[in-house]
């Protein structure tokens, strides 16, 4: 009997230096992914701050107006190549096979090349800063002519420093989502059928499927801006008979799925951590994971909503209107599947739960806050203002990081053998929900007003909601000192934690706290029951009484 | 609340029910009032109908959110676990007639809004059409575009880095102050020299991108006097926030008026803010990062103001 | 936390076999798959320009010329069929006949380059002439890139056809490399359609 267990092997012996070097373990990369994507994290946020700093006043005063247009750029970039996709990733990493029973990626060393990236397109970018003339200065979407420009005339610059950094992104991004892919379709567990597996699962299938299809329009379409930019090529440029508006429709074709490739993992959170908190299964469970492919399809057909006033006919803004407006359906889905988990549930207020419901609160507004943009009478009225800022910094930074927050309050013990502070969390879920509305609400009454969004300097008339966003922006910068203080202090020297301390179901719960490194090794659980069997006394894997117990054994001989 | 077995709710339940949703209603009916302050004011045509839209929208998402919020604030005050409490809640796994309807109840809401916004695009379109995009050399060739069909007045706009130039070609009149005539379609051509700009006045509610290598024709009527902001909405480069023009509204014998005057005026320096800062920014020592040179102000026979107060 | 059925004593359950097997065509095929999404961009992008375009072709220029290129499509087709035939022949043991007919795909591959080139060093128009010639360059120049890294592939494994008993076990490297090959044709074909049949 005690062959089917998972031996009881110490965590000792592994060393911290494995961190630094190139591992091929899933979990030491997911590790990797994230603390590299925190790094990022502070230098993204620092720019965020100068911004802010710049427009707390209306005058141009704080810094160049050529300095805070590189700024506005890399900030955009730096959090979304280099923060938003590497922490997710790591996520994955961490998740996907301990949740589907596998002993690692499908391609560990692609998995490894694919991290390793990372630091590299990184610090490529952030070289960016010291070439001559600055980094690139046209705003995250580098739509031409102003990016193909290139004041300087020099080879090396930073708009081509950017694209290639931002190619280099695109390639370990398809590296992560082929590994991704195949793990999650070709190694789950026995008895894991599809409508067996965690909607992290899932989520991150739809995820990475939008980053096959997606991902690649973009790299043609940045292949074309280099050549334009550095060969003298015209696919874009005006005067040698190109499109500018034709770069647009790449761009968006990716990067509106991208704003799903981040948003759809954080919705797993959500339903992982809600019937974990709630003790009550995932309402509509079938339901929320077909939804993530639903969203999946119709997220390909959406893309020209961003660019209604750049002369779209009529059909298309009306085609494209009703294509986003279906897509609220079923997220709308999903949130009434995560009230209906809630809903006569027993709560237990703890801070990756406190995060789950601050995300989901700030969701809902970004949810109507979308529609509004979808519109098209209205989106004609407030694209490219600071209506469209607020809107999606609260997805971005008010649904999907504080979800991200969730997952690593969560997840953390299992992964790094500690607890996290529930003080600390607690304080870090307040300013980080206090500092995230006061920072992104004053956002929206801007943009109605007419504020268009990327400006240095503005009229006076829009004072006063620009010193409060600054404020919370500010608030938002302090609310990282909590976390950053949790994490390190707990990881060195927190409280050992239980394989199960939150008593939630699922395969990564049945692991030891860290796993080892081959995860359940030879020994993989057959699954017999859906997920989330919180209440119905069903196990979820056969023997389940017998794993338990040998890790409470283990346990409490360490 | 911890019952295990489901029971219907009773009457005064139900009419706290009622009456919590009244109250809703009614804080969301007020919402929808207060969103026309939100806006600048409706200084064309198209702004009634834009904000009517929005106001609807406002009422509706207010209505939602706190809904969601209501069932939030609920179950975290109402259904907590009991301090040591780790037991599992009643196992509830779903409730197909509940998603069939919560599947329904949004795609009729999104479907209502859309057709909602596809009639007022529609009515947008019947005002002055939205735009109509041809290739920037073949226009003259062909004189003209059915969409204006009705007696406009037509200026052309050019957008540079980093400055706004409007031409009147039959008063033979150019100003980087923009004057229009109140209650009278206005027909732009919309044409650009460098990169990408944005055509944007908020008092209007309307905004079109200026697309290099083509030229765009957008109509649109003004209906309130006053002096306004014309925004470029489309990020340019450097001097992007400088570039801002005033428009002004004014009655038909005040434009023709300044018409007449700006015709006798000699031609000279256009505003743009960029070539002072341009200048100024050549004598620090240390000016930033690199910037493409600022287009030369255009020539023209009233630079007008940009600093005026402005209603919106 | 919840409570289990006590097993069936004895019950010793071998689990994982799945978990040695390579996954790496099943990795290819999505890559291959994310990969034309990048042929579409470009196909969709030479559509809009072209149909958009005043003046598509550049001065002095009066469309391409197809007889040489026609040659070189049969010749890339034809390797498709040369390159099934290989792998019936390996499929039935007999390796030096899959090694001659799969030298004859590689031949025909380089044939395929060798035209390319020779067309390029006759054009009267370069990557900078226009949207017509920049799109040209990019198709023909990245699709030129993916021959060439097939050509590579079939080296590679041409070599490992040597070292004793490597393809007994099963041949995916093979299978991997005989899908690109089938895609680099049938986005060729596409891409003669769009250039070189389609006239204004």
């Amino acid at each position: 009997m005690t062959s089917t267990l998972p031996l009881a092997r110490p965590e000792e012996g592994q060393s911290w230096t494995r961190y630094f070097g190139f591992n091929t373990d899933a979990k030491v990369i997911g590790i990797q992914y994230i603390v590299v994507a925190f790094f990022f994290f502070l230098i993204g946020g620092f720019l965020a701050m100068i911004i802010r700093g710049e427009l707390i006043t209306p005058a141009s005063d704080l810094v160049d107006r050529t300095v805070y247009n590189g700024l506005y750029t890399m900030h955009g970039t730096i959090m979304l190549f280099l923060f938003i996709f590497p922490v997710l990733n790591g996520l994955n990493n961490l998740l996907i096979p301990t949740m589907i029973g596998a002993p690692d990626m499908a391609f560990p060393r692609l998995n490894a090349v694919a991290f390793w990236l990372v630091p590299i397109f990184g610090s490529l970018l952030i070289a960016s800063f010291f070439v001559p003339g600055g980094p690139a200065y046209s705003g995250w979407w580098s739509y031409p002519p102003v990016s193909i420009q290139n004041p300087l005339g020099n080879l090396i610059n930073g708009q081509g420093l950017w694209l290639v950094a931002v190619a280099l992104s695109g390639v370990s991004s398809i590296m992560g989502a082929v590994n991704f892919v195949t793990t999650i379709l070709r190694m789950r567990a026995p008895g894991m059928g599809f409508f067996r597996m965690p909607v992290f699962c899932w989520t991150a299938l739809a995820a990475q499927t939008l980053q096959l299809i997606g991902l690649p329009a973009l790299t043609g379409g940045a292949i074309m801006l280099l050549l334009d930019l550095t060969a003298g090529t015209s696919f874009y440029r005006p005067e040698g008979g190109g499109d500018p508006v034709l770069y647009q429709h790449f761009f968006w074709f990716y990067s509106h799925p991208a704003v799903y490739v981040i948003i759809l993992p954080v919705f797993g959170i959500f339903s992982e951590l809600f019937p974990v908190y709630s003790r009550k299964p995932l309402f509509g469970y079938v339901y929320v994971s077909v939804a993530s492919f639903i969203i999946v399809g119709l997220g390909l057909i959406v893309w020209v909503h961003h660019f209604f006033p750049s002369g779209v006919p009529e059909w298309m803004r009306n085609l494209f209107m009703f294509t986003t407006m279906l897509i609220a359906v079923p997220t709308g889905v999903k949130v009434f599947a995560w009230l209906g988990t809630i809903w006569r549930g027993k709560l237990q207020l703890t801070t990756p739960m406190l995060f789950c419901l601050g995300g989901l609160v700030n969701f809902v507004f970004a949810g109507i806050t979308g529609i509004m943009l979808a519109t098209v009478p209205i989106d004609i009225h407030v694209n490219n203002t600071y209506f469209v800022v607020g809107h999606f910094h609260y997805v971005i930074y008010g649904a999907a990081v504080m979800g991200i927050f969730a997952a690593i309050y969560h997840w953390f013990p299992k992964f790094t053998g500690r607890m996290p502070y529930e003080g600390l969390g607690k304080l870090h879920f307040l300013l980080t929900f206090v500092g995230a509305n006061l920072n992104f609400l004053p956002m929206h009454p801007l943009g109605l007003m007419g504020m268009p969004r990327r400006v240095s300097s503005y009229d006076p008339e829009f004072a006063f909601w620009n010193v409060l966003a600054s404020l919370g922006a500010f608030l938002l910068g302090v609310s990282i000192i909590p976390f950053l203080l949790n994490i390190i202090s707990s990881w060195a020297r927190g409280p050992r934690a239980s394989h199960n301390p939150w008593n939630a179901i699922g395969l990564e719960w049945l692991l030891p706290s860290p796993p080892p490194e081959d995860n359940f090794g030879e020994h993989v659980p057959t699954v017999i029951s859906r997920p989330y069997g919180y209440g119905s006394d069903e196990p979820l894997v056969e023997h389940q009484a017998e794993i338990e117990k040998a890790l409470i054994l283990q346990e409490a001989t360490r | 609340m911890t019952s295990s077995s489901p029971r219907r709710p009773g009457p005064i339940a139900l009419a706290a029910l009622a009456l919590w949703i009244g109250l809703l209603v009614l804080i969301s009916v007020w919402m929808a009032g207060q969103s026309y302050h939100w806006l600048p004011v409706q200084a064309s045509n198209a702004a009634p109908l834009v904000d009517g839209l929005f106001s609807f929208e406002t009422g509706l998402g207010t209505f939602v959110f706190l809904g969601v919020m209501s069932v939030i604030a609920w179950v975290v005050l109402m259904h907590r676990a009991e301090k040591y409490d780790i037991s599992d809640a009643e196992p509830i796994e779903g409730n197909t007639r509940l998603e069939v309807i919560w599947t329904l109840i949004p795609l009729a809401i999104v479907m209502g809004i859309a057709i909602y916004a596809m009639r007022i695009n529609h009515e947008l379109g019947i005002l002055g059409p939205m735009e109509h995009i041809h290739p920037h050399n073949a226009v003259e060739a062909q004189g003209g575009y059915p969409g204006d069909r009705l007696p406009t007045e037509s200026i052309e706009v050019v957008a540079r880095q980093w400055s706004w130039e409007f031409r009147y070609p039959d008063a033979h009149v150019s100003s980087t102050e923009l004057h229009l005539p109140i209650d009278q379609p206005v027909t732009f051509r919309l044409t650009s020299d460098d990169v990408i700009h944005g055509f944007y006045i908020p008092a209007f509610r309307l905004k079109q991108d200026v697309i290099p290598g083509k030229a765009i024709d957008f109509t649109l009527t003004p209906t309130r006097e006053g002096r306004y902001r014309l925004r470029d909405s489309q990020f340019s480069g450097t001097w992007f926030a400088t570039n801002q023009a005033d428009v002004v509204v004014q009655t038909a014998d005040a434009y023709q008026a300044w018409l007449k005057q700006a015709a006798s005026e000699p031609l000279q320096s256009g505003l743009s803010d960029a070539v002072g800062e341009y200048v100024e920014r050549q004598n620090q020592s240390h000016p930033g990062w690199a910037t493409v040179r600022p287009a030369p102000p255009p020539q023209v026979n009233v630079p007008g103001s940009n600093t005026l107060p402005h209603d919106a | 936390m919840t409570s289990t059925p006590i097993p069936p004593p004895g019950q010793v359950v071998a689990h994982g076999e799945g978990q040695h097997v390579s996954h790496n065509l099943t990795g290819f095929i999505i890559f291959l798959c994310s990969e034309s999404v990048i042929f579409l961009a470009f196909f969709s992008g030479y559509a809009i320009l072209r149909l958009s375009a005043l003046d598509w072709l550049p001065a002095g220029v009066d469309g391409l010329e197809w007889r040489m290129p026609l040659i070189n499509t049969v010749v890339l087709v034809s390797s498709s069929l040369t390159m099934v035939v290989a792998e019936h022949f390996k499929g039935k043991e007999k390796v030096w006949l899959f090694r001659a007919f799969w030298l004859l795909t590689m031949a025909m591959g380089a044939y395929f380059l060798y035209g390319q080139a020779v067309e390029w060093s006759g054009l009267k128009f370069g990557f900078t002439s226009g949207t017509f010639g920049g799109t040209f360059y990019l198709l023909t120049g990245f699709h030129g890139l993916h021959v060439a890294t097939g050509v590579l592939l079939m080296g590679l494994m041409l070599f490992k056809s040597f070292i004793p008993g490597n393809y007994s076990g099963g041949e995916e490297g093979v299978k991997a490399t005989s899908l690109f090959w089938h895609f680099v044709d049938v986005i060729w074909v596409i891409l003669f359609v769009l250039l070189y049949v389609w006239r204004a």
